[in-house]
């Protein structure tokens, strides 16, 4: 009976398309909607994802989040060295400055100033140069896509010249560092240099940040370092998790990308709901002949819901494949999207929302089926 | 066969008694037209007899089996394999060749898609389809569309046919062959075969040919009024 109900469905391309269209579009739209959602506000933990060899991030106790942290004293950092677990601790600064290149062409970047003796902390992933050429004078490192965004076509090279704030930076490094949520450009330097390049009140230090000792557990590391101190601490995981939730707290994202979404999901719902309640209109009479041959309305339950799921299964697959599609296409290396994926989980909710919205979607004509009456073959 | 069958249709005021006692036989071996005046009950009759209506009041019996008496999987078995059905409108489903078409009610009693479709293709070969097993409805003539429809009909080899103007959509020479098909091939010494009709030009095929109106069975003519009611 389950071959009856395919040949039914792809016996009629027209409504057939109609149907993946409605699911596709719907599915496509909550998924790409979905990862751009987490990839953007994902951005804002980029500056903990991407430190290297980083286990405990301490930070003043009213610090928010990774991309605006409130200063803290110097001597806090040798405070937190004297912890029980603490291998070793390492000062890094966040500090915002504009860069202005001879070509008058300038960007707002966010300047990530890492510990000028240990480097702790720094993107390992370099396109041009190495971390050690920040030891070099007036080294900065900065991203690939900030480089692209001052010298537009020209080919990835140190030795360009910047101005930071009436100081003189040179571009010796390429990384391949992620954007931040409030600042596309991401520039490394020494902590020396990110200090004179933003210059600020007696308190700078951003973040202390922690190398436990071997075999040591960092979320117990960070709660003895909290209690000795007073200062905040966290693991990287559960700062990018503090970041993310404090960004989706308080700014409005996450309503104005939940509304795409569900209008994706009722788009999905009205079109395929009326698809499909017209397919099965149109197909009553063959399956109140079934009904008149002996097929039990529950067999004919199973045969509508078979349909339902095919035509979910492969609406959701063409609306998945175009949603990963976009995300590969955005996903480059000098793209503003850079750093936007499709995460599993939202292929898997989106595929539950794909399902709920196919059984909404077929309850008119479950009803309609359901309760058919066999008699009406008789009538022409 | 009924006894005293009673039918009605809406509530209050718009409350229609269809039926009103109807006294109905059907032998095995034979082909019965049912014929009357459209509204007359004909095929809310032949509903109750398919097990597909209930009656208000009155027996049913068919074969033996009280359809009003069956529930759930055992009416719908009896549909499954008592009951053969033949429509006006042929009821093909378009997604299905002709061989899927008829092998539908042995697809529904459990037997194998291969099986099914071999025995089909039988049966339709008898029937002068045989070069015509893998056309889709839309690319059969109206005719052999009914033929297809006599052979999902047959197939399942049930006791009871019954035929809903079987050739109300086809030309006099495709009526006369549709019938003389049921005629040698539906009418065997088990199988009654009951054939709703308006259609006069086809009564001499009938073995008996019983009359309602106004709900009720009137008069049934045998086979030696059968003349003399086509004078009339």
């Amino acid at each position: 009976m389950l071959g009856i109900a395919l040949k039914m469905l792809f016996g009629d391309p027209v409504k057939l398309a109609g149907l993946l269209l409605g699911i596709a579009f719907s599915t496509l739209l909550m998924a790409q909607q979905g990862g751009f959602f987490i990839g953007l506000i994902s951005r804002s933990a980029n500056i903990v994802m991407e430190a290297q060899d980083v286990d405990v991030w301490v930070m003043d106790p009213k610090t928010e989040t990774a991309e605006a942290p409130t200063p803290m004293r110097d001597v806090e950092l040798y405070r937190v060295r004297g912890v029980e677990g603490v291998a070793s601790a390492a000062p890094f600064v966040q500090a915002t400055a504009t860069l202005r290149t001879a070509e008058r062409r300038s960007a707002t970047a966010g300047f990530l100033g890492i510990d000028d003796g240990t480097l702790l902390g720094i993107n390992p992933r370099f396109v041009v140069g190495t971390p050690e050429d920040l030891r070099r004078p007036d080294a900065i490192a900065i991203d690939q896509l900030g480089f692209a965004r001052l010298w537009p076509g020209e080919p990835l090279k140190p030795g360009k010249v910047l101005e930071v704030n009436d100081r003189r930076a040179v571009v010796v490094a390429i990384t391949e560092a992620l954007p931040g949520f409030a600042v596309p450009v991401v520039v490394y330097t020494r902590l020396s240099q990110a200090l004179a390049y933003a210059p600020g009140g007696r308190n700078r230090l951003s973040f202390v940040l922690v190398q436990t000792a071997p075999g040591a557990d960092p979320a117990e590391v960070a709660r003895r370092i909290s209690s000795q101190t007073g200062l905040q601490a966290h693991t990287s995981r559960a700062l990018q998790r503090k970041t993310i939730d404090y960004v989706i707290a308080n700014t409005g994202i996450a309503p104005s990308f939940g509304v795409v979404i569900a209008l994706g999901a009722v788009v999905g719902v009205l079109v395929t709901g009326l698809t499909f309640t017209l397919f099965v209109n149109d197909n009553l009479r063959q399956f109140a002949v079934l009904k008149a041959v002996g097929v039990s309305g529950w067999r004919i339950l199973g045969m509508v819901m078979t349909q339902a799921i095919v035509v979910a299964f492969i609406g959701y697959a063409f609306g998945l494949w175009g949603a990963s599609a976009f995300f590969d296409a955005v996903d480059r290396p000098l793209s503003d999207l850079k750093g936007f994926w499709l995460p599993w989980q939202v292929a898997a909710l989106v595929a539950g929302a794909t399902v709920a919205i196919v059984l909404l979607a077929s309850v008119t004509a479950i009803r309609r089926v359901l309760a058919l009456d066999p008699a009406v073959v008789f009538r022409s | 066969m009924t006894r005293g069958v009673i039918k009605s249709f809406g509530t209050g005021d718009t409350r229609a008694q269809v039926l009103r006692g109807v006294e109905f036989d059907a032998q095995a071996g034979e082909m019965t037209f049912l014929v009357g005046p459209s509204g007359c009950g004909k095929t809310t009759l032949i509903s109750i007899l398919s097990a597909m209506l209930t009656p208000d009041g009155g027996d049913v019996t068919v074969f033996g089996v009280e359809p009003v008496k069956l529930r759930g999987a055992k009416l719908t078995d009896f549909r499954m394999r008592t009951v053969g059905f033949v429509f006006q409108q042929f009821n093909l489903m378009p997604a299905l060749d002709a061989a899927e078409n008829a092998a539908v009610p042995l697809i529904v009693q459990g037997v194998g898609a291969g099986r099914a479709r071999k025995q089909a293709a039988a049966l339709l070969d008898r029937l002068g389809l045989g070069a015509h097993l893998d056309k889709y409805p839309a690319q059969l003539s109206a005719g052999q569309q009914q033929r297809v429809a006599i052979a999902r009909a047959l197939i399942h080899e049930p006791r009871l046919v019954v035929c809903d103007e079987p050739t109300a959509s086809l030309d006099a020479t495709s009526g006369r062959a549709v019938m003389e098909i049921l005629k040698s091939i539906a009418v065997q010494k088990n199988r009654a075969v009951i054939v709703v009709t308006h259609d006069n030009r086809i009564y001499s095929f009938a073995d008996r040919i019983t009359f309602m109106a106004d709900g009720r069975v009137v008069r049934t003519a045998l086979p030696a009024s059968l003349q003399e009611y086509e004078v009339a």
